[in-house]
């Protein structure tokens, strides 16, 4: 009886490919999951079928792996896949290709010189969804999909950074909803909620995709707006201030109307710490709602001096 | 006393274990240099007998300048046994991305830079150990196998490695190497460590390997 029968039958696609790069063996999952049939592959060079694969990286590994005998690691988490392969059907929608970790080692002739390599492939796909579902629960909120307070802070700090290294502008908006505490009272947390949820995506649709938006306590939002001065998010707070205003919520067949105060902040030389950024635009958020709300206050760093 | 025999390396072994790792840091360095088109300078490395529970202690003291630390850790298994850690300076990731001249698909495939500079670090650190171990084990005779390498910290401040790798009681020879790569501002320590349960397959290793040149 021969063992290698169980190259066949496991559920793991497994490829031999020696020092010219000509493929040597291609197991039956490898047949079934790209397509391409042990006869159509073998003895050519596996980057007539993978001209992905011909990278400086891959080539790199391999070289290792004839050299020193080494064991490369081509983890799911740079790589993705090395072998573009369709995945399982209920997958399809979340990624293109089949998600894969993949092992590549040496084998050995008879006098312990290394003739081949060996790739073994594994489906991860299941693995990364599941990765990412998880990712999302720790990142966002779940009523309004926005980003949560962790998630803010920890990114305000990396765009402050980056912000310092390559003196480049940074601003932050606070958003408040004016009055929440008696939508809440007068028609229920139910609208409530829903309030928040119009709100979050009236935000949403007016910020770029490099800002990022949270929940920053129960109906306080932020915004990290990197590469904006305060006179331009000032112009974007006006927007989303006027967007809301125009806004009606309908819930329990009720029409809702609110308003938001916005406070807007610039780093400077002087604000130049996340803590520091993130009070400057909640003290104009405090002004926005002390000079009568519905209105926009932008931190102005002259009273700082004063 | 058959046991503590073989459980002791003698000042004779430790001897031949530094010569066996002259050779073979100095064929890895070649070989490296040859992989990842870099020149790879290997110091001569240091061999140390010591109690394993000072690993850490060990570790920190030569680490101590540095503010911050990525440390790579991977297994190696066989007769020749232990693991391996990688130490570099923090923002080292960046500078090993911007060496590959990582300018290939797997860059486009990436979400961030920090994944990118992340697994560098795992490619280079594992290409690295493999490349010192696997010559100290073909010198010996030996084949290992490997886990895949894991990033411990990453530009942690956190400077210390677990103290339960080994047991405490038992001995561990430590081999320290200080990497770096010529005309570029990369360097770190490598840390081969192997325990106490490898001991008696490496001394009669080395006497073999003695053989041969007597």
């Amino acid at each position: 009886m021969s063992f290698s029968q169980i190259f066949d039958m496991i559920n793991m696609g497994l490829v031999v490919i020696d020092k010219e790069m000509n493929v040597r063996y291609w197991n039956r999952w490898m047949e079934i999951h790209s397509g391409i049939s042990s006869d159509e592959i073998l003895n050519r060079s596996i980057f007539e079928h993978f001209r992905n694969l011909d990278t400086p990286r891959f080539n790199r590994n391999c070289k290792s792996v004839f050299k020193l005998g080494n064991f490369c690691f081509f983890s799911q988490k740079l790589h993705k896949y090395l072998f573009p392969l369709k995945t399982d059907s209920s997958f399809k929608a979340d990624f293109d290709y089949m998600q894969q970790s993949c092992t590549m080692g040496p084998l050995r002739n008879g006098s312990g010189a290394i003739t081949d390599i060996f790739i073994a492939v594994q489906d991860v796909t299941e693995v990364v969804m599941y990765e990412q579902q998880l990712l999302e629960m720790n990142t966002k909120d779940g009523l309004t999909g926005a980003y949560n307070r962790r998630f803010l802070e920890t990114q305000l700090c990396k765009e402050m950074e980056r912000a310092k290294r390559y003196k480049r502008p940074i601003s932050v908006l606070m958003l408040d909803i004016d009055h929440f505490k008696k939508v809440n009272d007068t028609y229920g947390h139910q609208c409530g909620d829903l309030v928040l949820k119009t709100i979050s995506s009236v935000v949403q649709s007016c910020i770029r995709k490099t800002d990022f938006f949270a929940r920053y306590g129960g109906e306080e939002f932020c915004c990290i707006l990197p590469e904006t001065k305060p006179e331009s998010a000032v112009i974007l707070a006006e927007r989303i201030r006027k967007g809301i205003s125009k806004k009606v919520v309908k819930c329990k067949k009720e029409p809702i109307k609110v308003t938001v105060s916005l406070g807007v902040a610039g780093a400077t030389e002087i604000i130049d710490s996340p803590d520091r950024l993130l009070k400057k635009a909640d003290d104009a958020l405090y002004k926005a709602k002390e000079t009568g709300r519905n209105r926009v206050v932008v931190f102005n760093d002259k009273k700082v001096m004063a | 006393m058959e046991t503590a025999s073989n459980n002791q390396i003698t000042e004779e072994e430790k001897d031949i274990l530094q010569e066996v790792m002259n050779i073979s840091f100095g064929k890895a360095s070649a070989d490296l240099t040859d992989v990842i088109n870099a020149y790879v300078v290997l110091s001569v490395p240091d061999v140390t007998l010591l109690k394993a529970e000072k690993l850490p202690d060990y570790i920190r003291d030569d680490i101590k300048d540095y503010n911050s630390i990525s440390i790579i850790e991977q297994n190696f298994w066989g007769k020749f046994k232990g693991i391996c850690f990688l130490i570099f300076p923090s923002r080292s990731g960046r500078k090993l991305v911007a060496m590959l001249g990582e300018g290939d698909d797997s860059f486009e495939q990436s979400d961030t830079m920090a994944v990118l500079e992340k697994e560098t670090l795992i490619e280079v650190g594992n290409i690295l150990i493999g490349a010192c171990v696997g010559k100290v084990a073909e010198l010996l005779s030996e084949v290992v196998t490997y886990s895949p390498p894991r990033v411990i910290f990453e530009d942690s401040p956190k400077k210390n490695i677990s103290k339960d790798i080994f047991e405490p009681e038992s001995m561990a020879i430590i081999m320290k190497t200080i990497f770096s790569f010529e005309g570029q501002d990369i360097n770190g320590f490598l840390f081969l460590v192997t325990s106490q349960e490898s001991f008696g397959w490496l001394k009669v290793a080395l006497h073999r390997f003695m053989e041969r040149y007597e």
